[in-house]
């Protein structure tokens, strides 16, 4: 049933065919094909379009659909073949322009063609595979016109040309640039890469290459990173005008490459204007010029940041080991706090505030201030001179700053423990001469350092600070308690130190001039009487004392001098001239301290209240002193200093280099045994690197020390060593 | 010739209309009527006037241009009913508008919402193997050594056959491209996938399969088209024991891949395979009753691993009547199961993320009246559409809801006897029947502009 059917509607369609005009296909063609004509010839406005449209349907309608595309595109082609003999015609400076009008043209006859064959394309095209209209007109374009024999090198040529002309600083026609190159995108992403934008690249690349070579040859660094960026910003810009948005990183990569990638050790390096130049001369914008251009290629960055680091390195190595820098400490730490600021500006300037720079510049100033060993003191010495006198009549903010900095530099430091040993011993004697300018200020130091190191680091800080107000106290309760025998006698003000918060070196106290004694007696019956339990020692090496004193011609001067000073000047109320030996035993001072007291009375010009013989700059055991009779100050207090160099005398400072190796001991003891507590067996290497990370934010334990701390535990069986394997350690509970 | 006021006069087979541009935007730029409306057709007339006068002359039926005209200034096609359906649809393919025509059909799917539009009875008696929607609301059926392709217009289009052997499976590349497996035909040394263009029927591209570089003649049985890497997949069964999955290239129609059975999987056998484009894997379930165990696995095949697997043998030792067979399965990626139903369309599910979990069945039947099997009953088969689920019974399908599977409509005829096959797409639900050779189609009526 099914079959005969079948055939039926064959033969039905077949009787169809035979009542049509046989020639109808061809005449409906010969209609369609002359109105295809007659729109390339720009002589559409005679056509029907209700008659075309109903001429291609019937085509397609009566199977004639394969002779309808198939004459389309041998029309077409014919056509494109004359336009491509019109534009190859065309004269030189005219080729573009012809190229662009047959361009247009060609896409309204495209349009007016699919509007006639709209049914075709609906219908036929996708149930034979076949290219739809819009797109076979393209493909037909781009073959037979864009990759014609005698357009496609010309094209390419002359496009390259304009380019070339531009870079070289004409102005050329953007506009049909931008047709051209739209056309070409048009055509489809493969023909714009494939027939342009592969050679453009090309031909860039050469360009670049060759004008990086001659710039570097004639300009200084900055002027060619000015003039790379200008290239730069061309390129861009020349894409956004008329070339497609994707060749911006293409373009943009090869003048990078060419311009920058190819010269950056040659850039960096150059002489008298590569990056230390800059550097040294503060140049912002060359730097951010460099650091923006350089961003852009691998390795760039790094590139610019080793070179600034070994620069940094070098420079800051100079200035820690030049021994004229070293003289004056507190000028040395400045150095170190400009330095510090001249390169954070230029990283937040023209780095960017980039981290990596940033985290560069710390480590190469943590690498330079610990090679000085001296630093820890020299800090603090600095702190020391801002806080006594540095910050007079300076808001509490900058107050702030320059202690910020000051924690910056502290953080760099490996020995804080040393750093904590001078600071401890600079703020007992702000604290007990009263030379602190800012209470604030000093509480604020001692919080930031807290912050930083925990609460251990400030204990003792903070215990010479109660101290001292508790002594305020004290001799407020003293004289309230004794106000009817103060009268005439020496007005006394003690302030009562703990033991072990305070850097106090154990010393025999002096023999006190009677008046002070009385006074210090009661002082203590009083003391004593509200506290039991307590010792106190007099600590006569750190007094001070204010005397008034007569000199000849009626002059009166009121002394501010040091307690070892005024019992010397006490003793010359009895007497007009002591040897050298004779107050020594009146006072028994130790030696040092008393050469040097003398020497602050006698040899200093204009606080000479005491008169040597002979005289001379040094003290020697057999020199007699006199009351200095014709002593003058045009001031009323005169001062008197003691001779007491600030930064540590040679000696001193081994000393205290070794007092800080000795505090050293017990932590790294500490140290062991508690990883050791925890471990039970360890060999030597882990041992060494976890004392070390524990101790790290106080100081740098060195393997050695650790070495003989180990030693000294076995000896004292806290530890032994594993009886098979001789590098393990065993905690001995 | 668009004259004063913006109104423009057609002469359409010698009747005229008046309407305005703006009507005839709706038609769009790229319709006959745009077309013709488009300046470039209409040089500028010197003289005003004379333009105000003209119209334009079409050559065709007035009566469906009125229909046409109508949509297009409502939006709503209303048909009369002397006018045959085939006739519109010629002549809004006429005027490039007959995308407007199907839209203004039937809206957007819905399965609560669906209504029976048309029954389509077929050549030959029933047994029909496979229905498939296609995805411009075509469709294709199988059917024995046969494919008939339908239109969105349901018009038959010309038969497709691979050599007229048994077909197996189809599927829709894209509106215009099926593929087709078929069985192998033993004497002759090649098999059975190709890909077909729809409208002609013709063969595009045959889809062979090569192991260690030798094409060798296979079976095709189950097919899935993986839609975001266009590749085919195919159970294939050689004849030396190549069983596994084949995978093609929807464009070239080249080989480009082959995932050899491991042991304890079958895969050359498999009833059903499915594509899962979050998970970039294959599902794959042979059922009963092609084998006695059910094998359910997710197949990944850039490590070629089995992700996950699932089996009833060793849990049905005892062949009691009552026994639970899962006959059809589906992936529902959403919520990370797979939905099975048995032979007493029980729906059951299997969770995804969890490699031990035994099927979780939701006891459906006790609320239908079950048929007693008799021979005439199908196969349940089961299809999942923006997160509603369907499930074919004997002649009605079940379509299930939300994220506890809430039974919320049946649809059911009672002509052509139980469904053997259903399929959705297009906007479109197809079932087939198996007794007579007819198929059912169902459609979302167009939401009613208020």
């Amino acid at each position: 049933m099914s079959a005969q059917k079948k055939r039926t509607f064959k033969i039905e369609a077949f009787k169809h065919r035979v009542e049509l005009d046989p020639k109808y296909a061809e005449r409906t063609w010969k209609v369609l094909e002359h109105a295809i004509h007659e729109i390339y010839n720009h002589n559409a406005s005679g056509l029907s379009f209700e008659e075309l449209y109903r001429n291609a349907y019937n085509m397609v309608l009566h199977k004639y659909g394969e002779k309808l595309y198939s004459g389309l595109v041998t029309t077409m082609s014919g056509h494109l073949k004359e336009i491509a003999k019109s534009i190859e015609d065309s004269q030189g400076g005219l080729f573009l322009e012809e190229l662009d009008r047959k361009w247009g043209d060609h896409n309204k006859a495209l349009q007016m063609i699919r509007d006639i064959l709209m049914y075709m394309d609906r219908t036929f095209v996708p149930g034979n595979h076949k290219t739809p209209v819009h797109e076979l007109g393209l493909n037909l374009w781009r073959d037979n016109i864009i990759r014609s024999g005698k357009i496609q090198t010309r094209l390419l040529d002359t496009l390259l040309d304009l380019i070339h002309r531009e870079r070289t600083g004409e102005v050329i026609n953007r506009s049909l640039m931008r047709n051209i190159t739209k056309m070409l995108m048009d055509l489809g992403s493969s023909v714009y890469q494939e027939d342009f934008e592969k050679p453009f690249l090309e031909v860039s690349a050469s360009f670049y290459s060759g004008e990086s070579q001659q710039l570097i040859e004639c300009c200084d660094c900055g002027e060619y990173l000015r003039k790379a960026e200008r290239r730069l910003t061309e390129e861009t810009e020349r894409v956004s005008h008329y070339l497609d948005v994707k060749s911006e990183v293409k373009i943009t990569s090869v003048v990078e490459g060419e311009m920058i990638a190819n010269h950056m050790q040659r850039l960096v390096h150059m002489e008298n204007s590569g990056l230390v130049n800059m550097l040294v001369d503060d140049r912002y914008e060359d730097l951010s010029r460099m650091y923006n251009l350089f961003r852009r290629v691998p390795d760039g960055l790094s590139t610019v940041r080793d070179v600034m680091t070994s620069h940094l390195r070098e420079t800051g190595k100079q200035l820690v080991s030049d021994p004229e820098r070293l003289k004056d400490p507190v000028d040395f730490v400045q150095h170190l706090l400009d330095e510090k600021d001249k390169y954070d500006k230029i990283i937040s300037k023209a780095f960017n505030n980039d981290k990596s720079f940033q985290n560069a510049l710390n480590s190469s100033f943590e690498y330079f201030i610990n090679l000085n060993n001296r630093s820890p003191e020299f800090i603090s010495l600095y702190v020391d001179d801002k806080l006594r006198k540095g910050l007079k009549g300076v808001s509490e903010e900058d107050v702030e700053v320059v202690l910020d900095k000051v924690m910056m530099l502290f953080r760099y430091l490996q020995e804080k423990d040393v750093f904590e040993k001078y600071y401890k011993q600079h703020l007992a004697k702000r604290l007990l001469s009263g030379k602190t300018a800012s209470d604030d200020a000093e509480r604020s130091m001692i919080v930031k350092l807290k912050t930083e190191c925990g609460y251990q680091f400030t204990s003792k800080l903070e215990g010479m600070f109660t101290d001292m107000k508790t002594s305020v106290d004290t001799m407020q309760g003293f004289y309230a308690n004794q106000y009817s025998e103060t009268g005439d006698g020496p007005t006394l003000a003690v302030q009562v130190l703990t033991t072990g918060s305070w850097p106090t070196q154990p010393s025999a106290p002096c023999n006190l001039p009677a008046e002070i004694l009385g006074i210090c007696d009661k002082f203590r019956t009083y003391y004593l009487g509200t506290h039991t339990g307590r010792r106190l020692t007099w600590q006569t090496n750190m007094g001070t004392a204010d005397i008034k004193a007569t000199f000849g011609k009626g002059q009166k001067h009121e002394l501010n001098v040091s307690t070892y000073q005024m019992c010397i000047l006490m003793l010359f109320n009895s007497a007009d001239q002591l040897t050298y030996r004779e107050i020594e035993q009146a006072t028994e001072i130790p030696a040092p301290d008393l050469k040097r007291c003398l020497q602050s009375l006698a040899c200093v010009k204009g606080k000479n209240v005491l008169r040597k013989e002979p005289m001379s700059k040094d003290i020697a055991e057999d020199d007699a002193f006199y009351f200095n009779d014709k002593f003058t100050s045009k001031f009323i207090k005169v001062k008197i200093g003691t001779v007491a160099a600030q930064k540590e005398s040679e000696p001193e400072k081994q000393e205290t280099r070794q007092r800080v190796e000795e505090d050293r001991k017990p932590q790294i003891e500490a140290a062991i045994v508690r990883i050791m507590k925890s471990r039970r067996v360890l060999d030597h290497n882990t041992i060494v690197t976890e004392v070390t990370s524990q101790l790290q934010s106080r100081f740098l334990p060195n393997p050695v020390v650790i070495k003989k701390r180990i030693e000294s535990l076995i000896e004292r069986e806290f530890l032994e060593r594993d009886k098979n394997d001789r590098k393990l350690y065993r905690y001995l509970a | 010739m668009t004259s004063r006021r913006g109104r423009i006069r057609f002469n359409v087979g010698g009747k005229i209309f008046e309407t305005t541009a703006t009507t005839l935007a709706n038609a769009g730029r790229h319709s006959m009527l745009g077309a013709l409306l488009d300046d470039s057709w209409n040089p500028r007339q010197p003289v005003e006037g004379e333009a105000a006068d003209a119209e334009y002359f079409i050559d065709r039926n007035p009566a469906c241009f009125a229909v046409l005209l109508d949509l297009l200034r409502t939006g709503e096609l209303h048909v009369p009913s002397n006018m045959p359906e085939k006739l519109l649809n010629r002549e809004a393919l006429f005027y490039g508008l007959l995308d407007q025509v199907r839209a203004a059909r039937w809206g957007p799917f819905d399965g609560n919402r669906l209504q029976l539009v048309d029954s389509v009875s077929g050549r030959a008696p029933g047994d029909g193997t496979a229905i498939r929607a296609g995805p411009d609301g075509g469709c294709c059926v199988a059917h024995g050594s046969m494919v008939h392709v339908y239109d969105w217009m349901l018009e038959e289009h010309r038969p497709i056959s691979l050599d007229y052997q048994q077909v197996n499976d189809v599927g829709y590349i894209d509106a215009e491209s099926i593929v087709i497996s078929a069985r192998e035909r033993l004497g002759k040394g090649d098999g059975g996938m190709g890909v077909f263009s729809s409208s002609t029927g013709e063969l595009r591209h045959r889809l062979r399969v090569s192991h260690d570089n030798q094409v060798k003649s296979f079976t095709a049985g189950a097919l899935s088209l993986g839609s975001s890497d266009y590749k085919i997949f195919a159970s294939c069964k050689g004849r030396c024991n190549e069983y596994g999955i084949g995978v093609w290239d929807q464009i070239t129609g080249q080989q480009v891949d082959f995932f050899y059975e491991p042991p304890g999987c079958s895969l050359g056998d498999a009833d059903k395979l499915q594509w899962l484009d979050g998970d970039k894997c294959l599902m794959v379930a042979t059922l009963f009753p092609r084998t006695d165990n059910c094998f359910i696995g997710l197949l990944d095949f850039r490590d070629k691993s089995v992700n996950w697997s699932w089996s009833d043998a060793g849990t049905s030792v005892s062949l009691s009547l009552d026994e639970k067979r899962v006959l059809h399965a589906i992936a529902i990626e959403d919520s990370r199961s797979i939905c099975v139903v048995n032979q007493y369309d029980d729906l059951g599910f299997i969770d995804l993320r969890s490699n031990a979990g035994g099927v979780r069945w939701s006891s459906r039947s006790k609320l239908t009246n079950r048929k007693a099997p008799n021979e005439e009953s199908c196969y349940p088969k089961l299809a999942t559409h923006n997160g509603q689920l369907f499930s074919s019974m004997n002649d009605g399908i079940s379509v299930f809801c939300g994220p506890e599977w809430v039974l919320t409509s049946t649809l059911r005829r009672s002509y052509g006897g139980s469904i053997c096959d259903f399929s959705i797409g297009g906007d479109r639900l197809f079932a087939l029947h198996s007794e007579e050779n007819v198929f059912d189609v169902w459609e979302t009526p167009p939401s009613l502009t208020i």
